[in-house]
């Protein structure tokens, strides 16, 4: 029965080909992670309103004698942004993580006690540097923040 | 080849049961005990466990009382009144509910709303909140505590976010223990991200949808850990509950089959999977379909087909794994081959077929646009105008969650060093939900409880770690030079315990900034009841502007009572709620091309704008004119989306011509004729030029748009003036009507 059914393919040579599905190996759970942490630092830096606003990546202003200074954060809106201002922003958003990110990593094993406390010692500082920098920039914003007006 | 991949994947199959560890803060207390517990306290030392059950009730009644009373903040200042736009026709519709009882309100036909169409209110709207709220009447009226339904209306959002503060409590509980859970509880009872769409007068879905949502996410990972019918079944009652409160509900049914597809890609399949989704599917599915806004949508619309083929596929992979435990390797190869391309066959033909002949709808706007953002800007106007819906800046961000911003990576590193199934659902959640933010500001909404989850991990882990080193004692100093013996725990440092409780009291310092933070940020940006407006005089005292409710009680009270009135789709439910009258569009924008017939007229000239109204048979017109106070949402301002809106369905309206010849919008002498001469324009500023509005200025100077006006001292053919509010917010004109002989007469 079989003979019947091949034979109109009869003329036909198959080619030796061997295909087989390409392995990917699965990637381990920390690589996943760095992956999030950048998509992560992205988004935060509002990259997506950047794509579809479109505003310019450094604001201007031309002072009292005609020189145009460059303004780097939009004032008195919190609903938009300059593109250099909101990836400082995330660059801010992203040391902060990676400040208790280092704290974790400074009671793994096999750390003798000098990088202990130097790896203690710097993310205290991403922690703090990001805290006050991101207050410092949102302060540039709205100049009224954590004044009560009432 | 596949077979191999397939095969690894369920290599993995583990079953994964939780054992509970005999940890002394799980021992559930009775109730009874705790009297004899203060006494206890009170005499003598009291057990541990006793101790750590009071204090965890001591903090969850503190979390519960302050996610309540931080949303007060309007209320106490102003009164307890409604705010914004949506919540008054969800007040109007709970009102109907409570005088007119279920069946007249699911059977609810609107006659007084997008005059002259209707609106089927039964069939159009999520019912869960008026019932919710109506619920709440008539429980307490029936214990003869009388409250009035405006008053259960402003609170409901409030008490509904105390109880969202406990169910974070349990479900992060569920994923790490008690004292993230803790953390969590304090995190999302006062994050501004979720304060802004639940503070006390804000009467909208958002305020009890996030209720329901994570009280769905948190039967959802018991179900997952335990693998029992009992808590799947009760996770789809709970998204029955989100399917009928809130239009986001599809989140969570893509999201969870995301979670599905995510397990057994890293080869976590088990039964437990297994059971708590096709539990949750097929009985969530049928319940959702009880919902009439929903009907047919479950297994109709692309936005449910994800749950649809996981379903199928979760299926395949449940068979596949039986009929492999049942066959030789080589038969189940053949098998596995022949048999997956015929099923994925017909399920392609089905699904072509399917989407062919228009039985499966594309992907509604509203959803479409989240994934490609571009869209709406370009295709639909009434998606892209609404501010709500722009994409997300850093300053949002972090104005909405503060330190949670760094506590977000954090919990993610904790997450993924320690994988779990509890924890794979919270790192698919905390990605999507970061994203989704990214694309609307809305969506803030849905980030702020991961956000306060993954951080209350990142503060537990890390509160962990450090007071573990205050209970050490200081070590004996070591000798710099390393033994050769294994190290099995990090080196004591020296200084281990000033560490810890240098650690510790800068964790409680951030804390405390976090909650210094959201106060000021609730009292002073979340809090305005936006149908009251207030401003700061020079001498720092408050005036209020009260003129929306002047001008809505003048409509109810001097117009007839089936008068029509024409105004921009904002103000709709106001004027429907407040003014009782018939609108021609409101907030609910079902009909783009009724909107743009207003917007037609508003942008047309008077003549022109009057044979539009009466072909609608309009018989009053509002506008809002901020150009006297400087309030800056006015109709002037929302112009030009009338124009787009109006000029995506009548090619003759063209944007441009609203412009100068330079391209600004202005309405000075500068300004294009078309704008200088629209009924928009003449209605705001009809005798604006006799106004004085700022000192050196000349009068019809209009303080938002910073000029003088250009058309002034005209007069009005076709309308007259028949209310201006006090500080000449609100507009209103009657439409005149004409006389036997085609001429105009007043009647």
């Amino acid at each position: 029965m079989s003979d019947i059914t091949e034979l109109p393919f009869s003329f036909l040579r198959v080619p030796q080909m061997r295909l087989r599905t390409p392995n990917i190996p699965r990637p381990s759970p920390m690589v996943v992670f760095w992956l999030v942490f950048l998509s992560y630092f992205l988004v935060l830096s509002g990259i997506i309103y950047d794509m579809i606003v479109e505003p310019p990546s450094i604001g201007s202003t031309t002072d009292s004698n005609g020189n145009v200074r460059p303004v780097v954060f939009l004032q008195y809106r919190v609903n938009g942004q300059f593109i250099i201002e909101g990836l400082s922003a995330g660059a801010m958003f992203a040391m902060g993580g990676m400040g208790f990110i280092i704290l974790d990593k400074s009671n793994s094993k096999s750390l003798s006690i000098k990088n202990r406390y130097f790896l203690i010692m710097s993310g205290v500082l991403c922690i703090l540097i990001a805290y006050n920098l991101c207050l410092v920039f949102l302060r540039m914003k709205i100049p009224g923040y954590m004044v009560t007006s009432s | 080849g596949t077979l191999t991949w397939f095969n690894s994947l369920l290599g993995f199959h583990r079953v994964k049961m939780k054992t509970p560890t005999k940890e002394l803060n799980q021992v559930k207390v009775p109730a009874k005990i705790l009297v004899a517990d203060v006494k206890d306290v009170l005499e003598s030392g009291v057990s541990t466990e006793k101790q750590e059950y009071l204090l965890k009730l001591l903090i969850l009644s503190l979390i519960y009382l302050l996610a309540f009373s931080t949303r007060l903040f309007s209320v106490l200042r102003y009164e307890s009144v409604i705010h914004e736009f949506d919540p008054y026709f969800n007040y109007r519709s709970t009102k109907y509910l409570v005088n007119e009882g279920i069946y007249n309100f699911l059977n609810w036909f609107d006659q007084s709303a997008w005059y002259p169409l209707g609106r089927i209110v039964g069939g159009t709207i999520y019912p869960g909140l008026m019932a919710t709220a109506a619920a709440v009447y008539w429980v307490l009226h029936a214990v003869n505590i009388t409250v009035d339904i405006r008053n259960v209306c402003v609170l409901l959002a409030p008490w509904f976010a105390s109880n969202t503060a406990m169910v974070t409590y349990l479900f992060a509980k569920e994923i790490k223990d008690e004292s993230a859970g803790l953390i969590a509880a304090a995190f999302i009872a006062i994050v501004p991200g979720y304060i802004s769409r639940s503070v006390a007068g804000s009467y909208d879905n958002e305020g009890i949808a996030i209720f329901a949502l994570i009280l769905t996410y948190y039967l959802w990972v018991k179900a997952v850990k335990t693998g029992s019918l009992f808590w799947s079944a009760a996770c789809s009652l709970a998204y029955f509950y989100m399917v009928s409160a809130w239009g986001g509900y599809v989140f969570i049914i893509n999201l969870i089959p995301l979670y599905v597809l995510v397990m057994l890609l890293t080869g976590r399949y088990s039964s437990r999977l297994y059971t708590a989704y096709c539990t949750l599917y097929v009985l969530g599915t049928l319940l959702a379909m009880q919902i009439t806004f929903v009907g047919f949508q479950p297994v109709q619309s692309s936005e449910h087909m994800a749950a649809f083929g996981t379903f199928g596929i979760l299926q395949l992979f449940g068979a596949f794994n039986w009929v492999r435990s049942h066959m030789t390797p080589e038969n189940f190869s053949r098998f596995f081959k022949t048999t997956l391309l015929a099923i994925l066959a017909i399920a392609f033909a089905g699904f072509a077929i399917g989407v062919a002949t228009g039985y499966i709808s594309p992907w509604t706007g509203r959803f479409y646009s989240l994934f490609d953002p571009t869209w709406a800007k370009e295709n639909i106007p009434i998606i892209a105008s609404v501010s709500e819906h722009q994409p997300t800046t850093w300053a949002s961000f972090f104005f909405d969650l503060h330190i949670l911003t760094f506590l977000f990576p954090a919990g993610m590193y904790f997450c993924f060093s320690k994988l779990t199934d509890a924890n794979i659902f919270l790192i698919i959640y905390g990605i999507t939900a970061v994203y989704f933010a990214g694309v609307m500001v809305r969506l803030m909404l849905v980030l702020a409880p991961v956000a306060c989850v993954l951080g209350a991990y990142a503060v537990s882990c890390t509160l962990q770690t450090y007071a573990k080193h205050l209970k050490k004692p200081n070590p004996v100093v070591v000798s710099a030079s390393t033994s050769k013996r294994n190290i099995t725990v990090a080196q004591a440092l020296p200084v281990q315990r000033e560490l810890g409780a240098i650690m510790l009291s800068g964790i409680a310092i951030m804390l405390v900034l976090y909650s210094f933070h959201c106060t000021w940020v609730t009292s002073e940006a979340y809090s305005s009841p936006s149908i009251v407006l207030a401003a700061r005089q020079h001498d720092g005292s408050r005036l209020i502007f009260d003129d929306f409710r002047e001008a809505y009680r003048w409509l109810g009270q001097n117009t007839p009572d089936d008068a029509r009135i024409m105004s921009w789709w904002d103000y709709g439910y106001q004027i429907s709620a407040m003014g009782n009258r018939t609108v021609l569009v409101d907030n609910n924008t079902w009909n783009n091309s009724h909107i743009a017939q207003v917007g037609k007229a508003m942008a047309s000239p008077e003549d022109k704008a009057y044979e539009i109204m009466r072909a609608l048979d309009v018989d009053y017109v509002l506008v809002i004119f901020g150009g006297l106070t400087g309030y800056a949402s006015d109709d002037i301002n929302k112009f030009l989306w009338m124009v787009r809106i109006a000029g995506s369905t009548d090619p003759n309206i063209i944007e441009s011509n609203y412009y100068t010849p330079r391209g600004e919008f202005r309405i000075d002498k500068e300004g294009a004729p078309a704008m200088l001469n629209c009924l928009m324009y003449k209605l705001c500023y009809y005798r604006f030029s006799e106004v004085y509005t700022e000192q050196g200025r000349a009068p019809g100077y209009d303080r938002v748009r910073n000029a003088e006006i250009g058309n002034k001292g005209f007069k009005l053919e076709y309308l007259e003036e028949a209310f201006t509010s006090q500080h000449w917010l609100v507009r209103v004109y009657k439409v005149k009507t004409p006389d036997n002989r085609g001429g105009i007469v007043n009647l």
